[in-house]
């Protein structure tokens, strides 16, 4: 066992010095740099650009949180006991006579062929919001076939953009891609803005005429949903209940920002005028007017959660 | 108590608090991911790199390993936030990535001025009801000063005279002494109830700005302040930097000008860079450059420790009642010894465990207060390979680069890290200046992001839990 130790002092040694055992300074007269070497040498490569290649990626993980649990524990039963329930009692119906044995199976299977068609168009209907997804990660992350098939199916569903299919697929970069279909998708925005516009003369005079503020609260989510499903279905996308929900949720950020605006244009409207009377007219006309601009805006983010594209 | 002397601080607490739960709540979380660090810690290059290499993964480069594994292969775009009516200017990680994939390659000059910039990350939910609710972001709020600056910080809670005495206390201990020796001359110099003469100010602050230089560049010190007399900004220096400390027993208008200016100097960094900037974090990353500080000998290694204390305790962690009632807080801090590359892999863990050493009290204090903290070593831009020298015939670890001032490949043989704190042997070998590497290759693009090793790993320890 040698009792040497490596020196404690930092040093740079030049590399062709390196091998060869020489004279040294001891490691008691602390670093130095010896620098030798000629010729420059080339700057290192970690062939980096190769090492980090995207791979298939990874599926992931789904978690049942505890109310996802909670539902699926309901579905579960309810599903799963009717279904038991329906095929005893045909069982049993079938026991009393063929003829209430058959007219029985064909109304449960007829109720769940309803059912189940109608489960197929909800999640179509998310499948689609999905694709919106898709598309846009597709374009931020240059990915061109992803983005290019993606644009195709939406070119497909939209009347404006159907003529733009051969130069979708001509295309040769995501920036051609995106300035392609950028004309079409301003064009959809004007008409998601001219849907808006209609919404909010709607319910601003619904609001002024309306008895109760408890009613203009569900004509505005009324309207404001039936506009959010008219703005997707200019986009190409027919969203169900559950498509519909996904995309308030998307609106819900900014309009909330919008909400807090209006509690301060609404307070100073009344704070201002101190007749009864005109603060009276006046409250109500504010109320309607920060109305209509809430489904301005909701036309606007709607818009913006139906792109394609991603926005700015 | 901060909070009970400051109503409105505490009510713009609060609603900072409720911001961040309500957007918690909804899927939109935002967190500020407080980068400190020394002057020359690398707190701009850590910046760029942690941004190329946050975009990349964005892209689907797998430049992120163990955040990716955290992140469960959720992440699905990362983007920049678009400007909006910042009144700072934005962190140029386009122009950093080019100037250090130039030929020639350039790193950072010393940064001059605050710049932030946000970072959107996007991810699917990892609940299966994530169809329904669609996907979720998190914000990541990152901002850039200059280092000097931080140690400012300790002076907050200090009046002109514990700055003073506390400052000529130091100034008058070892090495500091013999740089600052025309400065403390000066001052002992100055008559009894010296009056508050235009020439004689300037003159005394000229003497203690050149002394803080020359500590700061010659021996390698850090705990310096104030640091806008070092690194003044943008506007170049004012009237307000000119002040300095005198002895207990100094009256007179000189005395009472500098004073004045001291306290005027603190509210104004108060007012402009902590109360904006540092009040409120939720993730913290401290780079310390533990190699440089070991490199430049005792008093610059207790100096570092002196100061990486100083800023703790002047830094808000949480943990008290107050801070619970606002829901203001840190949940998780990462120490990390930068430069990692600088020594061969065996010796990497030996970095890290000396910087655990150093940063003991810090990390006490976090611990304390509820906070989860890490220890790393991270080279942010990876600039060096592991290699074998021959000290006097025997093989010894080293790394292995090309010099930027003169291109040539050199092998590098740090010296011993040591795993604690070294003993007064170690010292022997006095001053050394690590050489500055070029960077490898890059893609000026920063397409495929850049080399780092360890990045991902703290990034894992950070923001691991919000993904």
């Amino acid at each position: 066992m040698s009792d040497w130790q490596p020196p404690r002092g930092p040093r740079i040694i030049p590399e062709e010095e390196a091998p060869a055992p020489m004279p040294e300074p001891p490691p008691s007269a602390g670093p130095k740099v010896i620098i030798e070497e000629d010729r420059p040498a080339p700057r290192l490569d970690f062939q980096w650009e190769q090492a980090v290649v995207p791979v298939a990626p990874t599926r992931p993980s789904v978690r049942w949180s505890g109310i996802g649990r909670a539902i699926g524990g309901l579905a579960l039963l309810g599903g799963g006991l009717a279904a038991l329930d329906a095929a005893n009692f045909v069982a049993d119906q079938f026991a009393r006579g063929a003829m209430q044995g058959w007219a029985t199976l064909g109304v449960v299977a007829g109720g769940v062929a309803l059912l189940g068609s109608g489960l197929w168009r909800e999640v179509r209907g998310l499948a689609t919001i999905r694709a919106v997804d898709r598309a846009r990660a597709a374009f931020a992350r240059g990915d061109l076939a992803v983005a290019k098939a993606e644009a195709l199916r939406w070119a497909a569903s939209v009347q404006e953009a159907a003529p733009l299919q051969p130069a979708i697929r001509d295309a040769r970069s995501v920036e051609e891609l995106a300035a392609l279909l950028q004309p079409t998708l301003a064009t959809l925005e004007a008409r998601a803005a001219a849907m808006g516009r209609t919404a909010a003369m709607q319910s601003f005079a619904m609001t002024a005429i309306s008895p109760s503020p408890g009613l203009d609260v569900l004509v505005f989510a009324w309207r404001g949903v039936r506009l959010v499903r008219q703005v997707a279905s200019l986009h190409g996308l027919r969203p169900g209940l559950a498509g519909t929900v996904a995309l308030l949720r998307r609106t819900l950020l900014d309009a909330a920002t919008v909400a807090a605006t209006d509690v301060a244009v609404d307070a100073a409207a009344r704070a201002l005028l101190s007749n009864r009377l005109l603060e009276q007219f006046a409250g109500e006309a504010a109320a309607g007017a920060v109305a209509a601009r809430r489904m301005l805006r909701l036309a606007k983010v709607a818009a913006e959660a139906c792109r394609i594209l991603p926005p700015g | 108590m901060s909070g009970l002397l400051d109503p409105f601080g505490l009510l713009r607490d609060a609603a900072y608090g409720a911001e961040r739960l309500g957007r918690s709540l909804i899927g939109q979380d935002r967190i500020r991911l407080a980068v400190t660090g020394l002057t020359r810690a690398g707190k701009t290059v850590f910046l760029t790199s942690l941004l190329a290499n946050l975009l990349a993964a964005g892209r689907g480069r797998r430049t992120l390993p163990a955040l990716e594994e955290v992140a469960g292969g959720r992440l699905r775009v990362v983007r920049p936030v678009p400007a909006g009516l910042e009144g700072l200017p934005r962190f140029d990680v386009a122009a950093h990535l080019a100037a250090l994939a130039a030929d020639p390659p350039a790193w950072p000059a010393r940064t001059e001025d605050l710049s932030t910039l946000e970072l959107e990350l996007e991810l699917d939910r990892q609940s299966v009801l994530a169809g329904l609710l669609g996907t979720r972001t998190v914000t990541l709020e990152l901002l850039d000063y200059p280092g000097e600056w931080l140690l400012d910080l300790p002076m907050l809670a200090e009046d002109y005279a514990q700055w003073a005495s506390a400052t000529l206390a130091r100034m008058r201990r070892g090495p500091r002494a013999e740089a600052s020796a025309e400065f403390l001359a000066f001052i002992e110099s100055l008559p009894p109830g010296a009056p508050a003469e235009e020439s004689l100010v300037r003159r005394g602050a000229a003497l203690y700005r050149d002394s803080l230089r020359a500590c700061r560049d010659r021996l390698g010190f850090r705990f310096l302040q104030p640091g806008r007399l070092l690194n003044p900004g943008p506007r170049g220096e004012t009237p307000l930097m000119w002040f300095f400390p005198l002895p207990q027993d100094a009256r007179g208008g000189l005395a009472t000008l500098v004073a004045e200016r001291h306290a005027a100097y603190v509210e104004t960094q108060r007012r402009e860079f902590f109360e904006p900037y540092f009040r409120r974090f939720e993730r913290q990353a401290v780079l310390v450059d533990v190699l440089g500080a070991l490199h430049a000998g005792k008093e610059a290694f207790e100096d570092t420790a002196e100061a990486l204390a100083a800023i703790a305790n002047a830094l808000r962690y949480g943990g008290g009642w107050l801070d619970r009632l606002t829901g203001v807080g840190v949940s998780r801090v990462g120490f990390v010894a930068t430069k990692a590359d600088h020594v061969p892999a065996r010796q990497r863990d030996a970095l890290a465990a000396l910087l655990g050493h150093l940063v003991a009290a810090p990390q006490g204090r976090a611990t304390h207060a509820g906070v989860t903290t890490s220890v790393h070593a991270l080279a942010s831009i990876r600039c060096t390979e592991d290699d074998v020298a021959t000290l006097e015939g025997r093989p010894v670890a080293a790394v292995r680069g090309v010099l930027l001032s003169n291109r040539r490949s050199a092998k590098v043989y740090p010296g011993e890290i040591p795993l604690r704190p070294p003993e007064p042997g170690f010292w022997a070998h006095g001053f050394f200046e690590m050489p500055e590497f070029q960077p490898p290759r890059l893609d000026a693009a920063g397409g495929a992001g850049v080399p780092h090793l360890g990045l991902d790993t703290l990034l894992a320890a950070l923001i691991g839990d919000v993904l």
